[in-house]
């Protein structure tokens, strides 16, 4: 089965790569690998048609991004986890509850593959808030 | 050649809050070419830390000499109303001191990036205390140590193999004396790493460190699982917890990010609390940046509070939600923000970065970062503990000197001398 999307429990957090990145530069190639991904269990990833690398919209409802999928075997189903940095936080709202601290972990999301979208460079990411800004 | 090779030893790292004070980072002509006993993002911040630098000072993009850098920053702070001061969790603890003095003479707001890591565990900590440990204590003592939402694998490379996977005086054989559990919501590197890992349904942090009180305390529950974890895994949990001889609690950002924040942390606070009615446990923060910890620190030293600390009556007050950066940004409140050490735009919500895409921004970092594409202001820094000295605080809350090994590029100097340079120029205007 391909198509269609899937709903999640995204969460975010650190990884290896994204700390290695980060410590090369923020707008380095590298970085924009370590933290424009998506790791999805086998079940997400097959429902969705779809295989590493492959382009896909992550939809809450404080607004979407597209980044790369990655299998994650080791994942929970229904679990998704995008490593923590600006391609995760445009999906993320500001209400803290009163403790300076959004809600990072634990957000539902729909998953959908948009295999003709591309992803935004950390260049055109930053750019995108300016237009906001007009 | 040999005489312009020099080795410096016993360097602390200054990446995550481990602060490992074992590096040697070997010299030649001035520049880092090897480090030994560092992770694999040690060495990333050692031999790249020329990499993707800011290379001048800018004012809209245009190349200026620092002293008109200065005099911009110096205009847009005064002529600012709600002047919000943020990051300093990547930098060493005098230029802390510098911004909170600045913060004072501007009559601004400032708040370390603590309040979007490890700030509930702080207001936890305010509600209930904290029974705390040094890491060499937990080496020495500890049989069972416990990780609770935190991936030190990923993010604190070295915390298991240098502090807890180590002999001590008290624990022989680590990997047969000391047992290592996990409790996250998905399997992880640091899952493989250990000897027992409980899977629990997320958002449930809270339930399932209310029912170990339960259990521990010897209550009876109504329930066949919490958290997606059995009443009987739980129960031979609680029972093992209260037979060790000193046990450890170690959380990180899945206990403080998470439905219920400080709640989660007090009810941590109080599960250790608990065990202490039987046997000795502690615990500890894993905190993310090598000075989150000492921001915190020196914030409260300084003004009496550890972060959302606000001048405005030119006098500190404290109210996280109010005086905390992503609320002031979110709600439209600042209007001008001085950044040091940190990157708002790549890690704050889409909100807080679209309101600060409308302000004046200021951006003091030793590399060019997503923050370094909004700010009006940029001013490059030496990065502290390679190219300036320093003082910095550990997770656990000690403080170790940071090395100077090499020379910053020309013209470059440290956060602390340039915060001084404009709270000086600011004094000087404000006299006027």
């Amino acid at each position: 089965m391909s198509g269609g999307s899937v709903r999640v429990l995204l969460t975010s957090g650190r990884t290896l790569g994204q700390g290695r990145a980060m410590e090369k530069g923020k707008m380095t190639d590298d970085y924009q690998k370590a933290v424009a991904v998506c790791e999805l269990d086998t079940a997400s990833m097959e429902s969705l048609g779809i295989k590493n690398g492959d382009p896909i919209t992550i939809q809450t409802e404080h607004g979407q991004t597209v980044v790369w999928a990655k299998h994650n075997k080791n994942l929970e189903p229904g679990v998704a986890f995008v490593p923590a940095g600006p391609y995760f936080n445009l999906l993320l709202g500001s209400y803290t509850q009163s403790t300076g601290m959004p809600g990072f972990k634990s957000l539902s999301a729909s998953i959908t593959s948009t295999p003709d979208a591309s992803i935004l460079s950390l260049v055109d990411l930053s750019a995108s808030y300016k237009e906001v800004r007009e | 050649m040999t005489e312009s090779t020099e080795t410096f030893k016993d360097v602390p790292c200054t990446f995550c809050g481990c602060l490992c004070d074992d590096i040697d980072v070997q010299v030649e002509e001035g520049r880092i070419v090897k480090i030994t006993n560092g992770c694999a993002i040690s060495k990333e911040r050692f031999l790249g830390h020329m990499e993707n630098r800011c290379p001048w000072p800018s004012v809209k993009g245009e190349k200026v000499s620092l002293q008109e850098a200065i005099e911009r920053v110096v205009e847009i702070i005064a002529s600012s109303k709600r002047l919000l001061i943020y990051g300093l969790s990547s930098t060493e603890n005098d230029a802390q001191r510098e911004a909170y003095k600045l913060a004072e003479l501007a009559h601004a707001v400032v708040d370390n990036t603590t309040s979007v890591c490890h700030g509930p565990t702080i207001l936890g900590a305010q509600e209930s205390g904290k029974a705390g440990a040094s890491l060499a204590e937990v080496r020495h003592r500890s049989d069972l140590v416990l990780y609770w939402g935190a991936n030190p694998a990923a993010a604190h490379p070295r915390h298991i193999p240098r502090y807890v996977r180590q002999p001590g005086e008290y624990i022989q054989d680590p990997k047969e004396e000391r047992k290592i559990w996990l409790v996250d919501i998905r399997a992880t590197t640091t899952s493989r790493m250990v000897d027992r890992f409980i899977r629990i349904e997320p958002g449930t942090d809270l339930d399932v460190l209310l029912t170990l009180r339960a259990l521990i305390r010897g209550h009876t529950l109504d329930a066949s699982e919490v958290g997606c974890v059995s009443i009987s895994e739980l129960e031979e949990m609680a029972t093992a917890m209260k037979s060790a001889k000193y046990g450890v609690l170690f959380f990180g950002l899945g206990l403080t990010q998470t439905r219920g924040r400080h709640r989660n942390v007090d009810a941590a606070i109080r599960l250790i609390q608990d065990l202490n009615a039987y046997t000795k446990w502690t615990m500890m923060p894993m905190r993310g940046h090598y000075n989150v910890s000492g921001a915190h620190k020196t914030s409260t030293w300084v003004t009496g509070y550890p972060y959302a600390v606000d001048f405005a009556r030119g006098y500190p007050r404290f109210q996280p939600g109010e005086y905390t950066a992503v609320d002031m940004l979110a709600r439209g409140e600042a209007d001008a923000l001085l950044n040091i050490a940190s990157d708002p735009v790549a890690h704050f919500p889409r909100a807080a970065v679209a309101h600060l895409m409308r302000i004046p921004v200021i951006n003091i970092d030793p590399k060019i970062n997503m923050t370094s594409t909004a700010a009006e202001v940029n001013i490059p820094a030496a990065i502290a503990g390679i190219e300036c000295d320093g003082a910095a605080t550990r997770m656990d809350g000690l403080p170790l000197y940071l090395k100077k090994i090499v020379e910053p590029p020309e013209g470059v100097i440290p956060d602390r001398d340039i915060l001084r340079m404009i709270h000086d120029s600011l004094q000087k205007v404000m006299k006027k």
